[in-house]
């Protein structure tokens, strides 16, 4: 994959991954009576003295909604290709505005990946400033690919580990508690032969990821399996981020998949 | 194959090496501090859905006109599938985000220092709020929180329960007690 390609495509599904995020976001506030700005802001550390007082201005229902119509905006420009440094920054600093609004993670895993796209992103802009953007591009999807190469090998080596991964038991308990479960009664993921394939198919494919660096053939297919694997995600456990905050990292496996043989 | 080539797979290949023998032992708290606790999402441990066996559980219940106590009902989202999820999904995220917070709950009553008061943090604040919304007859989206509300309740309570996620017919096969709130007024 030629690295123009590469970057084009990284930036299309961050930027998407970015606006469906920020259109949720918008209409949040909407459905939730819960999280509490006056209580989540006790958690804020007082020193730096300061920082508190920020979020109070910032977090306020007017100026959150601003600030997530500037990041949709920004995920457009990104989206389009005109997206600089001060573009990258600004997105860079929203995202951790959004971290101390939502203790850490609004929705988990899906929000640290997003990071790492957009610290991808922000790597290429600032190295690209000083050693021109190919040198840019070329550190910031490594950096993206190895996170995401990381996530997978990490997620199918600490299931390997546990006995109720092994023997396929954990593969309909997590179903059970899904979101759009639980399972019918009769579901064949209740079949432990079914359970123990499946589950043992899918955490040596995790944990057997970076593999996928030594041919760019082989990439594809990993990546591929990944796009069906975080679609299953959602179809149980409605985790829709989770697949696009994914998505956006295999353009740059793809690059880097092309690039140690070359 | 250069010699650059060279190195950055060996580098690549020392990496996963060193996870494999670091990264998959088990840290409690291995990212500590409240800056850190906020940005943790710049050092992820990536493991997901990796411990089969029990997982925390909010249950509730609220008094009747007549003092009379309803049953404790799960409060814990089950959604209908559309695949136009897939492109807006925020009633499950929210829902999922209000599941995070029992968890985080569960979380700072095992790292309560002796001495604490768990009502000063943030998290049981927040999860009387969910649990307070669940008895009011709160909804995630189109669906009620919980099967029997009580709008009218004066008073609710909650628990916090480690229930196992093995079921037989829908009921978790243990469900331990971890906190109970003390009665609580409910408010408009």
């Amino acid at each position: 994959m030629e690295l123009n390609l590469a970057v084009r495509a990284f930036e299309l599904l961050l930027g998407f991954s970015l606006a469906l995020q920020c259109i949720e976001y918008l209409r949040i506030p909407a459905l939730d009576r819960v999280n509490d700005w006056a209580i989540l802001r006790s958690e804020i550390p007082e020193r730096p003295r300061g920082v508190r007082a920020l979020l109070d201005v910032l977090l306020t229902a007017r100026n959150y909604r601003v600030l997530i119509v500037l990041r949709l905006a920004l995920a457009i420009g990104l989206m389009s290709g005109g997206l600089g440094l001060a573009g990258s920054l600004l997105l860079f600093a929203i995202a951790l505005v959004l971290l101390l609004r939502w203790r850490g993670a609004f929705n988990g895993g899906s929000d640290f990946m997003t990071l790492v796209g957009l610290t991808g992103l922000l790597i290429a802009h600032l190295a690209g400033t000083f050693k021109g953007m190919d040198f840019g591009w070329r550190a910031g999807l490594w950096y993206i690919t190895l996170q995401s190469l990381t996530s997978y090998f990490m997620s199918g080596w600490v299931k390997l580990l546990h006995a109720s991964w092994r023997s396929g038991r954990a593969l309909p308990q997590f179903l059970d508690t899904g979101i759009y479960g639980p399972l019918p009664s009769n579901s064949l993921y209740r079949q432990p032969w079914l359970a123990r394939t499946i589950s043992w198919t899918f955490t040596v494919w995790e944990g057997l990821f970076p593999l996928a660096l030594l041919d760019v053939r082989l990439a594809a297919l990993f990546c591929a399996v990944a796009s069906v694997f975080h679609f299953l995600v959602f179809r149980f456990f409605g985790l829709n981020r989770f697949f696009w905050a994914w998505m956006t990292t295999y353009p740059a496996i793809l690059w880097c998949a092309g690039q140690p043989m070359s | 194959m250069t010699a650059f080539t060279l190195i950055t797979l060996v580098l690549v290949g020392v990496y996963f090496m060193w996870l494999a023998f670091f990264g998959l032992r088990r840290h409690r708290h291995l990212v500590q501090g409240p800056w850190l606790f906020f940005f943790r999402a710049f050092f992820p441990n990536w493991k997901f859905y990796h411990a089969a066996g029990k997982a925390p559980r909010l249950y509730v219940r609220a008094q009747g006109p007549y003092g009379v106590w309803g049953d404790w009902q799960r409060v814990y989202a089950r959604m209908p599938w559309r695949a136009g999820h897939v492109l807006h999904n925020p009633v499950v995220n929210l829902a999922l985000n209000h599941q995070n917070l029992v968890d985080h709950l569960w979380s700072d009553v095992q790292d309560l220092p002796e001495g604490g008061d768990i009502r000063e943090r943030a998290t049981y604040q927040l999860v009387t709020r969910l649990a307070h919304e669940a008895v009011r007859g709160g909804h995630w989206g189109d669906v009620p929180m919980l099967p029997a509300a009580s709008p009218d309740a004066p008073h609710f309570q909650f628990e916090l329960r480690m229930d196992a996620l093995l079921e037989n017919e829908r009921v978790p096969a243990s469900s331990e007690l971890v906190l109970q709130s003390p009665v609580l007024a409910t408010w408009n």
